[in-house]
């Protein structure tokens, strides 16, 4: 059963907040990550590859440096799902 | 939880000695000389990895790599972290299915350069839709799936990798290997006996 949009940014929310150290109640959607205090290239890398394996996709390396906010990172989340389902 | 294991300087592609004998035999040891790059102790230029249970089905595996896995000064070849996570996860799915099997493809995200000179753990997993544990030769054929990740001393990720297997019939192994009828024999012996005692999750046992 493919995850609600909600479900996904409650995920991936959870996901950048433990690998980049962001409060929760700081992490708007459309907060851009890469000026974020604490977040270097790694911990994208972490927290890329945290969300690659609980959803069971791949996002492009091309699209890993260009993904700035958890809204980014929730679309390609979708477009992994979308990809994984269709044959 | 990681095992403690005692860190004392290690020559090249020595896996710390553990303590209390936990590491897993792997089928093929069961040859006098097997070569294995990834895991047999009678291969002097490989990495001669050691494999222990964890509680959860999955297995570990510790090591810290000297110059000679190296790249660039002071980092080892990111190819040796593809071999690392598929050693792992390959010898993880003979150790639970006691079957023999081929990569087809895997799938690395490197994170962080990986040191020489500095202890690491790979674990590994296998994903559920496999076949499971004592699989019956209905697994042959099918594809399993399992993920494996490189963590530091620390815990910190240093690479991930998922891969997907294709075991195949004994009938298939023999001749694709290059061993004698009466050691093929053998090795057939303790992977069905793999079969039978995989059922459970993989227990530690001393060699």
């Amino acid at each position: 059963m493919t995850p609600s949009h909600d479900d996904i940014v409650r995920t991936v929310t959870e996901i950048v907040h433990r690998e980049i150290g962001i409060p929760v109640d700081r992490l708007a959607p459309d907060l851009d990550l890469r000026g974020a205090e604490g977040a270097d290239s790694v911990k994208v890398l972490v927290m890329i590859s945290r969300v690659e394996r609980t959803y069971g996709i791949e996002i492009d390396d091309e699209d890993v440096f260009t993904l700035a906010t958890i809204n980014d990172v929730v679309r390609a989340v979708q477009a992994g799902l979308t990809a994984a389902t269709t044959v | 939880m990681m095992h403690s294991h005692p860190i004392e300087p290690q020559p090249a592609g020595q896996a710390p000695e553990a303590t209390g004998g936990e590491y897993l035999p792997v089928p093929w040891s069961v040859l006098a000389d097997y070569r294995c790059f990834g895991c047999s102790p009678h291969n002097s230029s490989g990495l001669r990895l050691r494999f222990a249970a964890r509680p959860d089905g999955e297995i570990d595996t510790r090591f810290r790599l000297g110059r000679g896995f190296e790249s660039y000064p002071g980092i080892v070849h990111g190819g040796l972290i593809g071999v690392i996570c598929d050693e792992t996860m390959g010898n993880l799915l003979v150790l639970r299915t006691g079957l023999t099997a081929l990569t087809t493809g895997m799938r690395l995200r490197y994170v962080t350069s990986m040191r020489i000179d500095t202890d690491y753990q790979c674990v590994a997993r296998l994903l559920p839709g496999g076949p499971e544990a004592g699989s019956t030769p209905a697994g042959v054929g099918g594809l399993v799936r399992a993920e494996s990740e490189i963590l530091d001393a620390d815990g910190a990720l240093v690479a991930s990798a998922n891969a997907t297997y294709r075991p195949i019939s004994m009938d298939s192994a023999r001749q694709r290997m290059d061993l004698r009828p009466e050691e093929f024999d053998q090795v057939e012996a303790v992977l069905a006996a793999t079969r039978l005692t995989s059922a459970a999750p993989v227990a530690g046992t001393s060699h």
